[in-house]
């Protein structure tokens, strides 16, 4: 049995209109799994059900042997944290501090380590200076580090990210990812979905959504071979095999090569 | 002259930061006509601040701002229609939130358009088009906003603003978020519209893949002060981006680690993934 097993699920908002449709996939405990797909491919929904946040019509969803319901569901919330896409979401006090550190506070983690807790994570995402502030007055990116903050902090066992990079510079971003790649080797499994191929190479398998479906869901390089299934899903290839996959002659050999190489390198 | 900053600072009310100013003594000069411009610089660098200043939705607290020739300044001036100067300079936010409030999409977007006195349908008209420019389908019309994914609520929000057509449109990160095929989408409508009418366009964005294959001009912010104005030819090619926490366009990379693995000597500047394939097979490796 896998780490996480996501069966036969449907959702949907309204009556007529299914945005998830027979998901089926399974996570390994300490892989990192990409979420890619077209806007309104219902990433972010999946991403709900996983958590508990909306209850699918059809199909289950276990975590670690335990099946998600209404009994569980906060037993699971502390295998599992969720940074939103919109890092307003997931804000509710006054401060940065406050905010930083609502989510370890619905796991009753202990005061004084919640404290040191709040210095490093803040210090992690470049935001020690802002821990007083007040969240709606932080520029977008670091509306994100704070969000981001928030769940590294609760130290679960799982991290869903949706978007939770899109407003960072590059230069940040890569730092952070080196932490989360850290994190990563040290066990933490990881579902991130995002638009950014090259921050989808980070992770080992990729799951493709394309109108609430799984599209395709394999190890990032086999997928990667098989062009057709970024076009089909309106994706793009990271730019390296792009090139690579116009270069067919023989002579270029060495060069395909080493571009596969450069996607390789994490 | 379309917008011009003069020496400007703004420092936030509330902001904390000691004596931080989120933008300090910005100078800049944007025509009114002909200008496709990548604001770029790293998270907190003073993009937005600048830019809510270029449509008089925030004033300098030093210095000051032309927009078509009104000067803002930090008092507000009984003889400036504010609402002439966002009309003629359309900004997009950062967070779509922010923007939509009707309870339909098309609601939403006829707003800008409605306010400019037009009738109701040609407004609607206006609206139609615009969504379908946006990659949304009719289906999205009657759609409540707040119920739509990110990505839709971005494009909802651009729609907005090709639906008033302002003079000068000002997009605060608009491809963020959006998927793959629909950040292509809207970077060619932009250079499009750009093209058909000269509008002067200006775009923040952290995407160096962009601004390096569509815009003319980069200004970059760091630390809230203004640390280059130029082509992004000549910002990627000669300066030292880490310490303005950027970072090089892919092409650039994936070319550069070919030299250094192959020991080539190809042209590293290429701004798309045919000009580099172009430029690899000129070399025509065995
Ligand atoms: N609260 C809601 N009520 C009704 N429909 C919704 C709601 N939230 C999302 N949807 C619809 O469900 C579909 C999937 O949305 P979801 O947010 O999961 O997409 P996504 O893949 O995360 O997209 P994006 O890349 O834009 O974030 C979309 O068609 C969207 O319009
Ligand atoms: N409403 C506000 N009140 C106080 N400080 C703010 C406000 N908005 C932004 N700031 C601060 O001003 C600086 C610049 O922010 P912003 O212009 O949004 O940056 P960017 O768009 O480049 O990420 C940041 O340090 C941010 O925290
Ligand atoms: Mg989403
Ligand atoms: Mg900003």
């Amino acid at each position: 049995m896998s780490y996480i097993e996501v069966k036969g699920l449907d959702y949907s908002y309204t009556k007529n209109k299914k945005v998830l449709k027979n998901i089926d996939f399974s996570i390994n405990k300490g892989d990192w799994v990409a979420v890619l797909g077209h806007n309104g491919s219902g990433k972010s929904t999946l991403a709900k059900a996983m958590v508990g946040l909306i209850e699918p019509s059809i199909g289950s969803i276990k975590i670690d042997g335990l099946e998600l319901n209404q009994d569980t569901v906060y037993d699971i919330r502390r295998k599992i944290g969720i940074v939103f896409q919109n890092p307003d979401n997931q804000f509710v006090g006054v401060t940065v501090k406050d905010d930083i550190a609502f989510g370890m506070e619905n796991l009753a983690v202990p005061r004084e380590e919640m404290l040191k807790r709040i210095d490093f994570f803040a210090k992690k995402v470049q935001m020690e200076k802002y821990l007083d502030k007040e969240p709606s007055q932080l520029s977008g990116g670091q509306k994100q580090r704070v969000a981001i903050a928030g769940i590294l902090a609760m130290q679960t066992d799982i991290i869903i990210f949706d978007e939770a990079t899109s407003m960072l510079d590059p230069f940040s971003r890569e730092d952070l990812m080196k932490y989360i790649k850290k994190l990563h080797e040290e066990g933490l499994t990881i579902i991130m979905i995002t638009h950014d191929i090259n921050e989808a190479l980070l992770a080992d398998k990729m799951l493709i959504l394309k109108s609430g479906e799984v599209f395709a869901y394999d190890d990032s390089h086999s997928l990667m071979k098989d062009k057709d299934v970024f076009r089909n899903s309106y994706l793009e290839l990271p730019v390296a095999l792009e090139i690579a996959n116009s270069l067919t002659e023989k002579k270029y050999d060495s060069v395909k090569e080493k571009l596969w190489e450069y996607v390789s390198m994490k | 002259m379309g917008i011009r900053f003069n020496e400007v600072s703004h420092k936030y009310s509330s902001f904390s930061d000691g004596n931080l100013s989120a933008i300090y003594q910005v100078s800049l000069k944007i025509k009114a006509k002909d200008e496709f411009i990548a604001l770029v610089g790293h998270t907190g660098s003073g993009k937005t601040t600048l830019a809510k200043h270029m449509n008089a939705l925030i004033f300098p607290t030093e210095g000051n701002v032309e927009i078509f020739n009104k000067i803002i300044t930090k008092k507000r001036n009984r003889d400036i229609k504010y609402n002439e100067i966002r009309k003629k300079v359309g900004l997009v936010f950062q967070f779509p939130e922010y923007q939509l409030f009707e309870e339909t999409v098309l609601k939403d977007i006829m707003f800008g358009p409605l306010n400019f006195h037009i009738s109701k349908e040609e407004a609607r008209n206006l609206a139609i088009n615009a969504l379908k420019l946006v990659g949304l389908d009719e289906s999205y019309s009657n759609r409540n906003p707040y119920n739509l994914s990110g990505g839709e609520k971005k494009r909802v929000s651009i729609a907005g603003i090709l639906a008033m057509d302002p003079d000068i449109l000002v997009l605060d990160e608009p491809t963020s978020g959006l998927d793959p095929a629909g950040k292509r989408v809207l970077m060619e409508l932009f250079k499009d519209i750009h093209k058909r009418t000269n509008k002067t366009i200006i775009i923040i964005t952290h995407d160096m893949d962009l601004v390096y294959e569509y815009f003319s001009r980069a200004v970059v912010m760091n630390e809230g002060e203004l640390v280059y104005d130029g082509s992004p030819e000549s910002l990627f090619k000669e300066h030292d981006l880490s310490k303005n926490h950027l970072d090089y366009p892919n092409t650039i990379k994936v070319l550069t680690h070919l030299n250094k693995t192959l020991k080539l000597n190809l042209n590293v500047y290429q701004k798309t993934a045919i000009d580099a394939l172009k430029e690899i097979e000129k070399a025509g490796i065995l």
